[in-house]
């Protein structure tokens, strides 16, 4: 049975995820999120300085808590080698996308 | 729905130890990571060995799919028992995906979740459903206007029998004006169902951008090639660009060359804070195909007296 439904999606960058809610889009605990943000590798580092009850997450550290999560399953890493391979992937991403915008093919 | 050999996907025996299952997934997931991979089909290649080891490699997922897959063959048309699974009690990968042979095959089976909102007080479980993630291909257009984008996703729901089945759910999603690649939407609770009243989760998409023959996106700015004759690089020029927000006229400053940008400001990705819409002159010469052409030409090399390789010194 097919059933259609009509729905507006809310941008995170409108409305920011809260610690528990970035921790349930993850399935993980929210120690693990605040592990992350204290290990730097996650979230804006001017959270560290405000309550954690007050600290919000947008759409790129969703994206990014769920690869650093992924690295961390798949390779029994930590989070500092997590964090450095993300950090790495993201740079190729960025000069990849640098490449295509200047119109260099790659062979 | 068809039989996959998960063993087959990760190159491993039947026999395997989890030790060697982690070991085949490992070499395969660096293999053909998307980020770094030049197959051609790096991301459903990833894609399929992540399912598969999501299966393989926690025990009660593989002895299950074992006792499942005893005589089937891959490419099989496959069917479960209808009450098959009962016993086993499993968490869910929380990606939506509508070919995965293993969200269809444990769909009926009770799902287990990271923590149990509401718990088990009280007496009566009651559990949030898990969060759901997928990705949404738009246009570069979608985000100039806005759009609506149709997606269909196979959600795991109870039927009035107290089953859990699989169900083909059509979405309506409407794209707002301005988004950008990698931007999350979160739609709340249409995520997996709760479990004793619990509430459903949210499902979100990441919202990526199709490949578009003329524009190239980075973040809020985009590029767009555009090609202009040689009097109006050399002379300047007004001249019409079609744009993604409609066609513009534009000044081509004298003694342009090929390479030169010009930045139209606010006219890339309408964003909170809108990028800036970046058109790269592209020279092209006319081909000497007439006489006229030729002779235009000759006049050119006669009277310009021009060597492009004068600074690498020829």
């Amino acid at each position: 049975m097919v059933q259609q439904h009509s729905l507006t999606g809310v941008l995170l960058d409108d409305v920011a995820l809260t610690l528990e809610e970035l921790a349930r889009a993850c399935d993980v605990e929210p120690d693990w999120v605040v592990r992350h943000v204290h290990a730097g590798v996650l979230g804006s580092q001017d959270v560290v300085s405000v309550q954690v009850t007050s600290w919000r997450f947008r759409s790129m550290d969703l994206q990014r808590a769920r690869r650093l999560l992924s690295v961390e399953r798949d390779f029994d890493a930590n989070e500092d080698l997590a964090g450095l391979v993300v950090d790495m992937a993201d740079e190729i991403r960025r000069l990849r996308a640098r490449m295509h915008v200047l119109g260099v093919k790659l062979p | 729905m068809e039989f996959k050999d998960y063993y087959k996907i990760l190159g491993v025996e039947r026999t395997a130890t989890a030790d060697e299952i982690k070991k085949a997934y490992r070499k395969l997931v660096r293999q053909y990571h998307p980020d770094v991979s030049k197959h051609e089909n790096a991301t459903e290649k990833t894609k399929e060995i992540n399912e598969a080891y999501d299966v393989l490699g926690d025990v009660e997922k593989r002895a299950a799919y074992d006792e499942l897959g005893r005589g089937q063959r891959p490419g099989q048309e496959f069917r479960p028992p209808p009450d098959w699974g009962s016993q086993f009690d499993f968490g869910s990968g929380g990606d939506a995906n509508a070919n995965d042979f293993f969200s269809d095959l444990f769909a009926h089976v009770g799902r287990r979740g990271r923590t149990g909102a509401g718990g088990m007080g009280g007496g009566a479980f009651r559990m949030r459903g898990e969060d759901i993630h997928a990705a949404i291909s738009i246009d570069l257009r979608d985000a100039y206007q806005g759009a609506a984008r149709t997606i269909s996703l196979r959600v795991p729901e109870q039927d009035p029998a107290g089953h859990m089945v699989t169900r083909d759910k059509t979405l309506s999603v409407t794209i707002p004006k301005g988004v950008t690649p990698g931007q999350q939407l979160r739609l709340g609770g249409q995520g997996h169902p709760g479990i004793g009243g619990g509430p459903a989760g949210d499902l979100y998409l990441e919202v990526q951008f199709n490949a578009d023959p003329r524009y190239r996106i980075e973040g809020t700015q985009v590029y767009e090639n555009v090609p202009v004759t040689p009097w109006e690089a050399a002379l300047g020029a007004s001249i019409s660009v079609p744009t993604p927000s409609g066609a513009v006229e534009v000044t081509v400053p004298p003694g342009s060359q090929s390479g030169r940008k010009l930045r139209l400001k606010g006219r890339g990705i309408p964003s909170a804070q809108p990028g800036d819409l970046y058109l790269i002159l592209d020279v092209v010469l006319p081909p000497a195909s007439s006489e006229r052409a030729r002779e235009l030409y000759q006049a050119m090399a006669r009277d310009l007296a021009f060597n492009p390789r004068e600074r690498i010194g020829a």
